[in-house]
């Protein structure tokens, strides 16, 4: 437990982790300040003109999907402006996610409902940047400088030593993480309150807000542990920084353009980054080239999605698999 | 006594893709017994740092046997850890930390009572500057950090490695001043260092290593008495006729432009004598006692060759073998 708290004490007076922490607060300020400027509370002319243009725009669904029906049905003949899907029900206004609203024909209006989940994902994608690095530089810097070897004369357990900064640095993140996120939407959902609209914010707009949200803090962790992982195996921060670098460009450009010249089915399989993405959005479609090539008759689609589940499951074995790799590779090592 | 560190037949080998293998310590035997001042010599790249990392569990031993105030190396070593205060080489802080910080953090992970930080600050001198950043610290302020460190536990055993590094004169004496103190008050110190006449001022027992191997240990007094030649630096008024009179009495006596150096007398009063009744009457006859430098250079192989840079230790300037076997067997027991 004194090791905990010692290695959280050093975790946050470090510059690093203080100067990123700025840097979130003031890109945070930036965003609010820019979003408080730009956003104003509608007038009930402008929201009268809103809720008409929502209107007719649903209406507009609702006649696409009538007259989708009576064309299939044969009692109306389809003219070439006509978009004609295997299943009305595709564009079954009552089957919509999601139906035009007033908000969405609010100019320089802030609406929370529209707008959370977009700032989520720049926030996670910041913390899990911060994570990275941090994880990374946490463990890097003191392999580098002797930190690391000054704690084992104290406290000979390497594995205890090593498992109590990934802890702390888990800990803390998840805290901080946590604490960052629920701050940001709050003081945006006070933005909206104040100077621009919530927007529709029912309990579906929640539950799918948490999903990305605790998809995101686990994002974050993973990301983290994996610096720390990779600056571990490495000796040095700048090791893991080198084999992300490393990896983006030999991997995920180089050989998805190999991959392309010998036409390689469903390249975004073999790439971490569909991964990622598929399990920070919940799902992930990739287009692919060889579905529709063959002899198809009408409608064919070429996507193919890949789930949430899976992109966990690869970036849990990939960060599980370094990390094991990382402790096992510390507990045989001579600190010289 | 008893023993505080004991190894035996330690060996390490390292491993590396450029370099290839190469032996760090090869087959070496250590005991340092309770209350002792225990230096600990040897050449750079001798072997002392790998095998106070090996002894501390920074290095896994190849084989050999440790043991730390009773308890096996490395795998119990973290029973006896907190009465073991250490510095290996010159450790590093973060820079951003204060003194008290980088202190009162290693006692928080230690469990010593942050109350100590200020007693040891006092200790080695930093309590003034205790609140300043270590970055702009000295190479000396950094080292008396480094001993404040391994001070900080209060310890029964304290392993010193090369703990005057960057010390001022005053520094040095401070340091000096230190250890007696510790060991006056009982505890057993380790001490690594390049300063051979430091070592001798303070250290009651010596072990000195060269290429891996332990080649002289025991009482520093019974070290140098081991490489007591009986020589006697003689200063007379005709030089020739005295190496003619010495010769004559079967005496082996080297010329030097001022002065003789008689070897191999026990009493001094042969000399005189000698001289004496021939009426040549001795001018000055002083002792020429081995200091642990020369013994030290003797033993490693060290001597400062006129035309060759000298080399670390591994690889000699000379075409010359060290025969270590020779060495032992001048090896004075503890």
């Amino acid at each position: 437990m004194n090791l905990v708290r010692a290695e959280l004490e050093r975790l946050a007076a470090r510059r690093f982790v203080q100067l990123m922490v700025l840097l979130l607060a003031v890109a945070f300020a930036l965003t609010v300040a820019t979003t408080l400027a730009g956003s104003h509370r509608p007038t009930p002319v402008e929201l009268s003109r809103a809720q008409t243009q929502a209107a007719d725009e649903v209406r507009n669904l609702e006649l696409a999907h009538d007259r989708c029906l009576r064309i299939k049905a044969g009692t109306v003949t389809p003219d070439e402006n006509d978009y004609l899907p295997r299943d009305c029900a595709q564009i079954d206004p009552a089957l919509m996610d999601k139906l035009p609203s007033a908000s969405d024909y609010l100019s320089g209006v802030f609406v929370f409902a529209n707008e959370a989940e977009p700032l989520l994902y720049f926030l996670i994608a910041f913390l899990a940047m911060f994570g990275f690095l941090v994880g990374a530089s946490y463990i890097g810097a003191d392999l580098n400088s002797g930190g690391v070897v000054n704690l084992l004369l104290w406290r000979p357990r390497r594995f205890a030593v090593l498992g109590a900064k990934l802890g702390t640095l888990l800990g803390g993140l998840l805290g901080l993480s946590a604490l960052a996120s629920v701050v940001y939407l709050g003081v945006f959902w006070l933005i909206g309150e104040a100077s621009g609209l919530t927007g529709r914010i029912g309990g579906a707009f929640w539950s799918s807000l948490a999903a990305v949200w605790v998809r995101g803090l686990v994002l974050v962790l993973l990301a983290a542990a994996l610096g720390f992982a990779l600056a571990t195996l490495g000796r040095h921060t700048s090791a893991a920084l080198g084999t992300v670098a490393a990896y983006l460009v030999v991997w995920e450009l180089g050989a998805r353009l190999v991959f392309q010249i010998l036409s390689v089915t469903r390249p975004d399989r073999f790439m971490l980054s569909s991964y990622l993405a598929a399990w920070l959005s919940g799902e992930a479609r990739f287009w692919d080239n060889d579905a529709c090539s063959g002899d198809i008759a009408g409608f064919c689609d070429g996507y193919y999605s890949l789930g949430w589940a899976p992109g966990l499951v690869v970036l849990l074995a990939l960060t599980a698999a370094l990390t094991v790799g990382a402790f096992t590779a510390f507990r045989r090592r001579d600190l010289i | 006594m008893s023993a505080v560190i004991e190894i035996a037949g330690l060996r390490k080998t390292f491993h590396t893709l450029r370099q290839g293998r190469r032996i760090a310590v090869d087959g070496f035997d250590l005991l340092v017994e309770a209350g002792q001042v225990h230096g600990f010599l040897g050449p750079n790249g001798s072997g002392k740092t790998t095998t106070l990392r090996a002894l501390l569990g920074l290095v896994r031993a190849d084989a050999g046997r440790m043991r730390v105030l009773g308890a096996e190396s490395p795998e119990r070593l973290a029973d006896v850890a907190g009465r073991v205060g250490a510095i290996v080489e010159s450790p590093q802080f973060f820079g951003n930390f204060t003194a008290h910080k980088t202190l009162r953090l290693l006692a928080l992970a230690g469990g010593v009572p942050t109350a100590r930080v200020d007693e040891v600050l006092e200790q080695v001198g930093l309590r003034d500057r205790g609140d300043e950043r270590v970055k702009g610290y000295s190479l000396g302020m950094k080292q008396r950090l480094a001993v404040a460190s391994a001070l900080l536990k209060d310890p029964q055993l304290l392993i010193l490695d090369e703990p005057a590094n960057g010390l001022d004169p005053a520094g040095i004496r401070e340091m000096r001043d230190l250890t007696r103190s510790l060991a006056a008050a009982g505890v057993t110190v380790l001490l690594s260092s390049h300063i051979l006449a430091e070592i001798q001022l303070i250290c009651d027992h010596v072990t000195i290593i060269s290429r891996g191997r332990r080649v002289a240990y025991g009482p520093v007094a019974e070290v140098l008495a081991g490489f007591d030649q009986h020589q006697w630096q003689v200063r007379v008024a005709e030089p020739e006729r005295a190496v003619e009179l010495l010769g004559r009495a079967g005496l082996a006596v080297i010329p030097y432009h001022d002065h003789l150096v008689v070897t191999g007398v026990v009493d001094p009063e042969l000399i005189s004598r000698t001289l004496g009744e021939q009426g040549l009457w001795v001018r000055e006859l002083t002792p020429l006692r081995p200091d642990l430098e020369s013994v030290f250079l003797e033993l490693t192989g060290d001597h400062p060759h006129p035309a060759l840079p000298r080399q670390v230790d591994g690889a000699p300037p000379n075409d010359g073998v060290i025969d270590l076997d020779v060495r032992e067997s001048r090896e004075v027991d503890a």
